[in-house]
């Protein structure tokens, strides 16, 4: 969280929040993307509003927020799809409008349309040509990305009978082909059955480890947390808080706990050991309780025991993003 | 360098839609037909050739006619080409959602549009004057007649071709497809209704020249055929008519006995040049 005040001053919004000790590292790295102060309106609708953030080079960045959070719209200003209202923009420390910064840039879009009647090769051919690229170099690059993104051999097939799945692999691909210093990523997994999930997944791992910015748009919490360094939430245009995935995730411990039955001693003694217990509604024996501290969880097992009460389950549970949300929201307004 | 790729890309998309291919097909069975209607009319008119005093002009009568119409034919063809094979060329880009990984492309927006023109004026250019000569090629063929200025009537079609591109390719920068398909075709059929109604007028009415006049500026398609229909009658054929006092008998909504004014011709030029540099700049400031 960053020492500044939640809120900006000057506009009353959420200010962009940089977790302490990744802007003291940071300091000195090179920025990947800086927003300053983007704000774009369409007709009457605030998309994004008042957003400022930078991520650096190398990093993976998740910009997680559910539909309509203005997420898309941030990407495609990144990627000069979209002219912003106010604020600027900067892409590898240039602005995006110049030809060398979407040289070094490779972008997917949410939902990837391509000329259907082109096949794979052809497409990677013409793309690579866009980007300046030409001969056995290019040649050498088609086979590369094809490979990364399991689609060797299919070369010669068209677009149009490619799945759905296949259409995201390939449109990867092209953003791949130039060896972008910053990959633009629009819910990359969204067309994509759970094996190829991972396969992306692990692309973008590997990615990340050859030092290839990444700034990754999602709804998904397991895409960002599996791949991102630093994640932005947000929500109806503003950003809403900035910080590793597992400081923003994982702040509370909470258990689910499920037991034969629930007796007002065990409530009374778990109560003693103070420890935050919530009654969950849809099933009456189950309890959700707070910890502090992991070797709470084997006190809750003893004092379980020791009511006489069998244990079923004691498993950590995950918030929802739902739920990260609504915590960040009520969290921000308590700290008004 | 990214206009030429584009423009290769634009070419070869053309090829790769059933569109051009269904109308090129559909071409080939007009012209086949044209040839053997030709073919039979021809027959008819020299059965008939020893009963005229004139069989010269008789024949020449024939020949003038059936060149223009067929020129006019391939006017109508190569326009409705333009508009078919040009409505959405960025709208339905735009529409589909395929321009988001070429837009964010190291190359500038204007080089999208005017790649896009550029390969669409190639197609389109050697399809109007593909079809010009087959017409005239297949009368030749049958007649022996060719007209003696048919390359400047054939510049003025190919101008008209590109005028309509220019406003096919403006009008995919701010309208729907379909939106962008009616006006072209509203426009190019229209234009000649202003001609018709001021030459079928016997007195002549200053309002009804300056309405002309408008329209010619707004597309200036029907006045490039006139223009064109000049260059198809021969110079004698004017002389002949001048000599017997019937040369306003030339003037039709489909022939003209002067060529299109200078400053008409310049504002189809600038016509071509422009509305696509308008449509550029519109297309630079549009968000995808």
């Amino acid at each position: 969280m960053s020492s500044n005040s939640a809120l900006d001053r000057r506009s009353g919004n959420p200010r962009p929040q940089h977790d302490e000790n990744s802007s003291m590292s940071s300091a000195s790295r090179l920025s990947a993307v800086e927003i300053q102060g983007l704000r774009k309106v369409y007709q009457q609708i605030v998309a994004v509003d008042d957003i400022s953030l930078v991520t650096y080079r190398g990093e993976a960045f998740g910009f997680l927020g559910p539909n309509g959070a203005g997420k898309s719209t941030v990407v495609k200003i990144l990627t000069g799809l979209v002219a912003p209202t106010k604020g600027t923009v900067r892409v590898l420390g240039q602005p995006i409008s110049t030809v060398e910064t979407r040289r070094r840039v490779g972008y997917l879009p949410e939902f990837p349309s391509f000329h259907r009647w082109l096949k794979a090769r052809d497409f990677l051919e013409f793309h690579g040509r866009l980007y300046g690229l030409r001969g056995a170099i290019l040649e050498k690059r088609i086979r590369e990305v094809l490979a990364m993104v399991g689609l060797a051999g299919r070369e010669q097939q068209k677009l149009g009978t490619f799945s759905k799945g296949m259409l995201q692999r390939i449109g990867l691909a092209q953003a791949l082909i130039n060896k972008p210093d910053l990959v633009i990523l629009d819910e990359l997994v969204s067309g994509l059955d759970p094996v190829g999930q991972r396969d992306m997944r692990e692309l973008l791992c590997e990615l990340k480890a050859e030092g290839t910015s990444i700034f990754l748009n999602s709804h998904l919490l397991a895409d960002v947390e599996a791949i991102c360094d630093r994640v932005a939430i947000i929500n109806q245009g503003r950003i809403l808080k900035v910080g590793a995935p597992a400081e923003l995730f994982d702040k509370k411990k909470v258990l689910e706990v499920r037991v034969d039955h629930i007796s007002e001693e065990l409530l009374q003694r778990l109560n003693a050991a103070e420890l935050a217990l919530e009654r969950a509604e849809d099933d009456p024996c189950r309890l959700l309780i707070e910890i502090q501290r992991d070797e709470q969880a084997a006190d809750i097992a003893d004092i379980v025991h020791g009511c006489g009460a069998r244990l079923y389950t004691l498993a950590p549970r995950r918030l929802s993003l739902e739920q990260i949300f609504f915590q960040t929201i009520d969290a921000l307004h308590q700290g008004n | 360098m990214g206009l030429l790729l584009i423009a290769r890309f634009t070419i070869q998309e053309a090829f790769h839609r059933w569109l051009l291919l269904a109308m090129l097909l559909l071409n080939l069975l007009l012209l086949a037909v044209f040839a053997l209607m030709l073919n039979a009319a021809y027959t008819g008119q020299l059965a008939r050739v020893g009963e005229q005093s004139n069989p010269q002009l008789y024949l020449l009568e024939f020949d003038l006619s059936i060149g223009i119409l067929s020129v006019w034919a391939a006017y109508l063809l190569s326009g409705a080409m333009t508009i078919v094979l040009t409505i959405g060329m960025t709208s339905m880009e735009i529409e589909a959602g395929t321009f988001a990984v070429i837009v964010s492309k190291p190359l500038r927006r204007a080089e999208i549009i005017f790649g896009k023109w550029l390969g669409y004026a190639l197609i389109l250019s050697i399809y109007t004057a593909m079809l010009f000569f087959t017409f005239l090629g297949l009368i030749y063929w049958r007649t022996g007649y060719f007209p003696e200025n048919a390359l400047p009537a054939l510049g003025m079609l190919e101008l008209s071709t590109l005028v309509l591109l220019a406003l096919t390719t403006l009008g995919s920068t701010l309208l729907p497809t379909l939106v962008n398909g009616a006006v072209a075709i509203m426009l190019f059929i229209g234009a000649p209704l202003a001609s018709f109604v001021q030459l079928i007028s016997t007195t002549p009415s200053v309002t009804a020249k300056n309405i002309t006049t408008l329209v010619n500026l707004v597309i200036p398609t029907d006045a490039l055929w006139h223009g064109a229909s000049y260059y198809l009658i021969p110079s004698f054929v004017f002389g002949i008519a001048q000599q017997r006092g019937l040369l306003n008998g030339l003037n039709t909504p489909f022939t003209s006995t002067q060529p299109i004014p200078p400053a008409l011709l310049a504002w189809a030029v600038l016509y071509c040049i422009f509305l696509p540099i308008i449509g550029a700049i519109r297309f630079q400031r549009r968000d995808l």
